[in-house]
């Protein structure tokens, strides 16, 4: 089916381009209207994709065929055999868990946290380990904190231990 | 200038850690320190890419070289001289060989660069929207070869990334598409850039990692196997000359094709060093031609990939991809205008380059035993500051949105299930960044030419640019068969 394009003249200073007027004609393949041109390229694209995995589905389907197996591919295992889902699921909770509290906490004291919790997750609680955590996270934190948001005067989240200092004219978020 | 030259040594050291650390990028490097260049001005913070680029590309020697892992994909040929040579106890020599080489390699691609893009720019300033449609459709047909033996998946993720970018207000009409009601407010200009690649690139990889339990212990490799150990000297390029501006130019060349990659390059022209030496046996036990070819076509990467990244606009891989990202955050748009439009940034790129280039050579030459201690520093240690830093360059996108934070997530989990389902995440991201021009250039073509799709078939131009896409697609066909049969 043709991409629809009728006849509107772009309200306002718009492209030039949209104020071409499509008329139909028989060897037109493609219509821009005005007020429906935003879908022309999704539609195409979406096409493509269809017609992209159908094609994926029938090469590899024929290529398991002619190995000698079914045209569908049996569900494999999604995760590896030795998945480590602590380290894994403990990475995705504690990712949306900073997210979620960088703008309630502000940037730093919520950095120090979970850099620290990221590093027990990865490295261990050891006694040696959990020193090593607790110094990485807290320097680590404090340099970034400093550096994007008083040196480069970058916006971090802020929350309810941000501390600005206005006499001195920095914050620390 | 001292002040753009500390930042280019700080970016070079920064890619030489992630570009030392197996499993760490320069991709990686580009994409976590891109945040810092929000604070610069665009002459520094091109100093701080190119410094990262060049410097990523180069580390990559140092475990390849002392622990037989290539720390990036083109450093493969590395370890089939460079680890005999360490175990031989000549592992500084063969570091230095490396590094000459690369230095050496680095250099000819900037003399490439200077020359050859502006006579491709000057050639793509007479495109129409045609002809700009065109070679972005070539750039999404060539990124197939990325991914190698996956090709139909691939060009499925190139244009599985254009419909992502289509997400958002379209210009024209100020209508939405692909946005919720409740998410128009914040999905005004469709999924920021950062957050995407930072996700796909950076996050994608830590989950990965996890998932794998961080269990990565680098055994110190015993490097002396007893007798004659030779030191480093010149004369180790004597008669090496051919080899080395061969191996230069090939990896130039290969980096100016779309897709073809660092890994591609050094095996090309680690090939024909074999293939045109007289001593053929000693390549693959220790030979310094193997390394001087492996190092030199690598960092001959460098200049030759960023040629149709700023005539045409195109990334040719996925560090370049990061890059052209990197162009667009400071606002510059690179494309056939580019140099004409840009004399002075153009100059800072060739300057920055070869400051690079030379800086990397001091910084890894002379203290280059500290410099293969950063092979030991725990990944466990690192991801967790990398998180942080990639949280503050998404949450700083656009002045302080935790929206794009969220979309950081939320493409680190795509790009990990794109690892588990085979889809090439750098298609993915090309065919993201390229998505919105292709969008622009198809319906200003149309439109000029009252809707008939004739047009695309008729300007002499476009018809040479469709037998490029034609050639580039019977490439991939023919290479993904050759890989298909080559994993069978």
């Amino acid at each position: 089916m043709p991409y629809g394009m009728t006849r509107h003249a772009a309200p306002g200073a718009g492209l030039l381009l949209c104020r071409f007027r499509i008329q139909e004609r028989g060897n037109d393949m493609i219509k821009v209207v005005y007020s429906t041109q935003h879908w022309i390229m999704p539609r195409i694209v979406m096409v493509v994709l269809a017609a992209l995995l159908a094609a994926i589905i029938v090469t590899e389907g024929l290529a398991r065929v002619k190995a000698g197996d079914s045209f569908l591919a049996k569900p494999g295992k999604f995760f590896r055999g030795d998945c480590d889902h602590v380290k894994l699921w403990g990475t995705l909770v504690l990712f949306a868990g900073y997210l979620w509290c960088l703008n309630v906490i502000g940037f730093t004291v919520t950095s120090i946290v979970f850099v620290f919790l990221f590093n027990v997750l990865y490295a261990g609680t050891e006694k040696k380990s959990l020193i090593l955590s607790v110094a990485l996270s807290v320097v680590s934190a404090l340099i970034i904190s400093v550096l994007f948001g008083v040196v480069f005067n970058i916006t971090l989240p802020s929350g309810i231990c941000t501390l600005p200092f206005p006499q001195l004219g920095f914050t620390l978020y | 200038m001292v002040a753009h030259l500390l930042i280019a040594t700080l970016g070079v050291v920064a890619g030489i850690v992630f570009g030392a650390i197996p499993g760490m990028t320069a991709t990686m490097a580009v994409a976590v320190f891109l945040p810092m260049t929000y604070a610069y001005d665009m002459d520094t913070a091109l100093f701080l890419l190119l410094g990262l680029y060049v410097g990523g590309i180069s580390g990559g020697l140092v475990p390849a070289i002392l622990i037989n892992i290539p720390g990036t994909p083109s450093s493969i040929t590395t370890t089939f001289d460079g680890y005999p040579m360490s175990k031989r106890g000549e592992g500084e020599r063969a570091l230095k060989i490396g590094i000459l080489a690369s230095f050496i390699g680095g250099l000819i691609s900037l003399l490439c660069l200077w020359l050859f893009t502006p006579l491709l720019s000057a050639a793509a300033l007479k495109f129409s929207a045609v002809e700009k449609f065109l070679i972005i459709l070539f750039a999404l047909t060539v990124i197939a070869a990325l991914s190698k033996g996956q090709m139909l998946r691939g060009i499925f993720a190139g244009f599985g990334g254009v419909l992502i970018s289509l997400c958002g207000m379209f210009s024209v009409n100020n209508s939405y598409r692909m946005v919720p009601a409740f998410m128009k407010a914040k999905m005004q200009d469709g999924f920021q850039l950062l957050p995407v690649l930072i996700g796909l690139f950076a996050i994608a990889q830590i989950f990965e990692e996890a998932e794998e339990g961080m269990r990565f212990k680098i055994e110190k490799v015993d490097t002396s196997e007893g007798g004659k150990v030779t030191k480093f000297s010149l004369k180790d390029f004597k008669g090496q000359g051919v080899n080395l501006v061969r191996s230069s130019l090939i990896g130039t060349f290969m980096g100016v094709l779309p897709g073809v990659g660092g890994s591609a390059a050094s095996i090309l022209a680690y090939a024909q060093a074999k293939n045109f030496s007289k001593h053929p046996e000693l390549l693959g036990t220790g030979s310094s031609e193997g390394l001087v070819a492996s190092e030199s076509s690598n960092n001959g990467l460098t200049g030759g990939a960023l040629i149709p990244l700023l005539s045409l606009g195109i990334p040719g891989d996925s560090t370049t991809a990061v890059l052209i990202s990197a162009f667009m955050l400071q606002g510059i748009q690179v494309g056939p205008l580019f140099i004409t439009q840009n004399p002075h940034t153009w100059n800072i790129i060739l300057i920055a380059l070869l400051a690079c280039n030379i800086i990397m050579f001091i910084v890894m030459f002379y203290p280059i035993k500290w410099i293969s201690k950063i092979i030991y520093i725990p990944r466990q240690r690192l991801y967790p500051i990398i998180i942080m830093i990639c949280v503050v360059g998404a949450y700083a996108t656009k002045n302080g949105r935790m929206f794009d934070a969220w979309t950081l997530l939320a493409f680190g989990v795509i790009g990990y299930i794109f690892g588990k389902i085979k889809i090439p995440a750098s298609c993915f991201l090309i065919g993201f960044i390229l998505g919105k021009d292709l969008e622009n250039y198809f319906i200003q073509a149309v439109s000029a030419a009252s809707g008939s799709l004739a047009v695309f078939f008729t300007r002499p131009i476009g018809l040479f640019i469709w037998v490029l896409i034609i050639v580039s697609v019977a490439y991939a066909v023919w290479d993904d068969r050759k890989s298909k049969k080559k994993a069978a």
